[in-house]
């Protein structure tokens, strides 16, 4: 039987576990290291993905106030807060050199299944969304990422939402939201759910961790063994933490791909429809559909989740959307499909109209120069 | 149905499914064949090396995100960077949606031409190349 090292951190600052990741995922890759599932937890910090324009994500006022260390993953996707409330997965595996750009999507799914099967045995049954996601009944439960180093070690992450104060991340994270008041948050609560809220019982954090060692044994069928980093991995990552995750150059850094939001308001039969489109080059980078009509929350949150990293042309929007409508054509009775797919394409239009204007202004909103923080 | 996938048959494809393409300068252009970008899915971030970079076959030349997975573009041959692509850096779409000809990576000066590209698949090669890709990706569950 193939045998796994288990490594069990908490309150581990923002730059030292982002290291440890790294380290563990390189050496996996370079064969010096043996397979590893971290289960880990943050002191409160505000993670952004890979090549997300940290400005653009967070508060960072509100996260100087508050103290709030922020910084930069390896891995994708979106701005996440970290604390003792959110278990940090960390699965790293040797990769094979001759899948680089295969293999993505099915892995994703693979490495998720010790976190499915383990709360399986809780009676949560949870669901892998294609492109990152893991939900329950269409509510958001953990977000998903994986990064290939250059060594080939696969790092495959998730942060898994044992408890989450919706208020807090409302403030850390930059919204669609003109303000947060109870409405937001209710909204916000509805889209995303937690280990404690699907059980209704207060579990702590070491119990749902041995929960989910325990699925990545069933899962895997592979023998986890109790240990710690080598002295030879501890210095590394002290390097890499202080070279890379708490160099400004790292954690601040922009790209080419600009980001631009636009919004549209519409009246229909069943009441007013807000749409928010944020565009990255042409990728709807994310999706808000708001207003005062009445339909099922998790609809909505299924038809914004599914416009998350999607194509910004239209026929692809419309044959996306017009699925998700089959999925909920009950619920969505009062959010006629034409309307909302005529007003996210001219919020679309509108956020590439505020890029290209940008794009011809390189000193406009979006770029400072000599860099936002230099 | 078994998907079909658009394959040039004026370029070398190395197992990165990259493709490279000899220019009469000399020069060689690369970019992304459909059946990779088909399992990758949709390009959001890239980063590629300046012009003048030197790069290795094999080493990383460049950073991606496609969905949420991140890793390194590997460079196929050895060389000189002597141009990247803006229009991909601006929107990184664009190498999905014309991965053969708008959505071209980068442009490079090879310095070991004819060793390394012997390592490639062109030619007569590419039809059984292909099958095999595609029967390898099909029974490793990547596609579908």
């Amino acid at each position: 039987m193939t045998t796994w090292r288990y490594i069990k951190n908490d309150n581990v600052t923002a730059s030292a576990g982002l290291a440890a990741d790294e380290v563990l995922a390189n050496c996996s890759g370079a064969g010096t290291s043996l397979p590893t599932l971290r289960l880990y937890t943050y002191q409160p910090c505000a993670l952004v993905g890979r090549f997300q324009t940290i400005e653009n994500e967070l508060n960072l006022n509100y996260c100087v106030e508050n103290k709030i260390p922020v910084n930069r993953r390896p891995t994708g996707g979106g701005a996440i807060i970290m604390g003792q409330d959110q278990l940090g997965v960390a699965l790293v595996i040797p990769g094979k050199s001759d899948e680089t750009y295969a293999l993505v999507r099915e892995r994703m799914a693979q490495f998720s299944q010790g976190i499915i099967s383990g709360l399986a045995t809780l009676g949560i049954e949870v669901e892998f969304r294609r492109k990152n996601d893991l939900e329950v009944n269409g509510k958001k439960i953990a977000g998903l990422g994986l990064h290939k180093t250059a060594t080939s070690g696969l790092l495959f992450h998730a942060s898994l939402l044992v408890d989450l104060d919706v208020p807090n991340m409302l403030n850390v994270l930059k919204t669609p939201f003109e303000k947060i008041s109870d409405k937001e948050i209710s909204t916000v609560s509805e889209r995303t759910t937690t280990v404690r809220r699907e059980i209704d019982t207060n579990l702590n954090n070491n119990e749902v961790r041995t929960i989910i060692l325990n699925g990545y044994r069933n899962a895997f069928q592979v023998d986890i063994q109790k240990g710690d980093f080598t002295k030879s991995e501890l210095e590394e990552i002290h390097q890499l933490e202080k070279n890379k995750y708490c160099d400004r150059d790292w954690i601040f850094q922009t790209t080419d791909v600009l980001d631009a939001t636009g919004k549209d308001v519409v009246k229909t039969p069943g009441g007013m429809l807000d749409v928010q489109i944020v565009l990255a080059g042409k990728m709807i980078k994310s999706a808000y559909i708001g207003g005062d009509f009445f339909t099922s929350e998790h609809a909505i949150a299924d038809l914004e989740q599914s416009l998350r990293w999607h194509s910004s042309n239209e026929n692809s929007v419309s044959e996306t959307l017009s699925k998700i409508y089959e999925r909920w054509s009950e619920d969505l009775t009062n959010l006629p499909m034409d309307a909302l797919i005529k007003a996210i394409n001219s919020a679309i239009q509108k956020a590439a109209h505020t890029a290209r204007k940008a794009s011809a202004d390189p000193y406009g909103c979006f770029v400072t120069p000599g860099g936002a923080h230099a | 149905m078994k998907k079909q996938y658009d394959f040039r048959t004026n370029r070398f494809y190395n197992s990165n499914h990259l493709w490279i393409k000899e220019n009469d300068s000399g020069h060689v252009t690369v970019g992304m064949d459909e059946l990779g970008l088909d399992s990758l899915g949709e390009m959001a971030y890239l980063t590629l090396p300046d012009v003048g970079t030197p790069v290795e076959m094999g080493k990383a030349m460049g950073t991606m995100e496609a969905a949420k997975m991140t890793g390194e573009i590997y460079a196929p041959v050895t060389g000189f960077v002597v141009e990247k692509n803006e229009a991909v850096l601006q929107n990184p779409l664009l190498v999905n949606e014309e991965p053969y000809d708008n959505g071209w990576l980068v442009k490079i000066e090879p310095t070991n031409w004819e060793d390394e590209s012997a390592g490639m698949v062109t030619g007569n090669y590419l039809s059984a190349w292909i099958d095999a890709e595609i029967e390898r990706f099909e029974t490793q569950g990547i596609l579908g």
